[in-house]
């Protein structure tokens, strides 16, 4: 078993129970109302790399059956040993095998929404859920986001994704019933883009 | 690999791994008295303690090939001791058997407080030294123990009384 340097690494959160049933509750909320910035609150010690949003998520999701494979930014700070300690998960090397993944901001950090694990017929729920850290949800060019979830259409305005980001998600929302799903996160926000919803980038009046 | 830590004088430097196997096995009581009101220092829970199963591995004869023993329970935990810069301060680690969540607690604090080097002489005699003498102990006890009911296999030579009996009846 490889030995593990602790001594930069955070707590997780203070009631495990309670508090990953918050931050899961956040994340049910984010992927039944696709496109709304739900509030992440939680008190674990994050890591320094990242958004505080993500690393609660995948505390309260990941355990020890899970793999996780995470962006080149995120692969060489303190990440992807607290998700080990705290969780147990496995890291892997290749998105395709990954069940969840974290992607830092940045330019070259997010790869194709098509090289992760996209599931199959049969199990279209053993894709990859990819958590994807933004500058911002609010400042960026508006979408209207339109599907199973949202009433009429909803707005989000994503800061931070790379510009073929919109042809990706039409490939993968086509892929139905397989394709990934994504929580847009911030500093504090997550919001959810089930495989299920429609991205436009005109706004509907 | 076998590592004998109950036997043989005390390693020096100390080792952590080697502080670590005492501790793990050392008797609360003993933890208690040697940390005395350390005990009750305030610590930063890394990961509060929590009680699971450990498959235990063994090998037969110490180098045969492995296989499952069977399942422990245990109680593990790490922690930092509190006032002290998360930095500097270092991290306190413990797998005890059973499932009392405070002897893992003494026993990660042990472990802390003997990664700085200044502690290290004092908790040697106070703690460290005490745990090695009564795993000795024990350990004779239950050698003495199993010594009782050991059974010496060795062939008699056979005295030759009136020949050899079967090879003349051959």
């Amino acid at each position: 078993m490889n030995t593990m340097d602790l001594s930069t690494l955070g707590a997780g959160f203070s009631d495990e129970s309670r508090g990953s049933q918050a931050v899961f509750r956040a994340a049910l909320q984010a992927l039944s109302h696709p496109g709304r910035p739900i509030e992440v609150v939680h008190d674990a010690e994050v890591p320094r790399q990242g958004h505080a949003a993500s690393a609660a998520v995948l505390l309260a999701l990941l355990d020890a059956d899970s793999r996780l494979w995470v962006s080149p930014a995120l692969a060489a700070g303190d990440a992807p040993a607290w998700l080990r300690f705290h969780t147990g998960c496995a890291i892997v090397d290749d998105p395709r095998e990954a069940q969840f993944a974290w992607i830092a901001q940045g330019p070259a950090e997010l790869p194709p929404l098509q090289a992760f694990a996209q599931g199959s017929l049969s199990y279209p729920d053993t894709s990859t859920t990819c958590v994807i850290d933004v500058q911002a949800l609010d400042a960026g060019a508006a979408w209207t986001l339109t599907g199973p979830g949202i009433a009429d259409s909803t707005a989000l305005a994503p800061r931070g994704l790379p510009p073929d980001f919109h042809a990706q998600w039409h490939t993968n929302h086509a892929a139905f019933p397989c394709g990934v799903d994504v929580l847009l996160a911030s500093a504090r926000h997550l919001a959810g883009l089930p495989r299920t919803t429609r991205i436009d980038l005109s706004v509907k009046a | 690999m076998f590592h004998d830590v109950d036997s043989g004088p005390a390693p020096s430097p100390l080792k952590r791994a080697d502080w670590m196997a005492l501790l793990a096995r050392a008797p609360m009581h003993m933890l208690e008295h040697a940390l005395g009101a350390q005990a009750e220092a305030e610590v930063n829970w890394l990961r509060a303690p929590e009680i699971g199963l450990l498959m235990v591995q063994g090998r037969a004869g110490g180098t045969g090939e492995r296989f499952n023993l069977g399942e422990v329970t245990i109680t593990r935990c790490a922690l930092r001791l509190a006032g002290i810069a998360q930095a500097d301060a270092a991290v306190g680690v413990a797998y005890v058997l059973g499932r009392s969540r405070r002897h893992a607690r003494l026993a990660a604090l042990a472990d802390a407080l003997l990664q700085a080097p200044e502690n290290q002489p004092a908790l040697d005699a106070r703690l460290l030294a005490p745990v090695r003498r009564h795993l000795a102990t024990q350990r004779a006890q239950r050698h003495a123990r199993a010594q009782g009911t050991k059974v010496e296999f060795f062939t008699v030579a056979r005295e030759s009384g009136n020949g050899n009996d079967d090879e003349a009846d051959a």
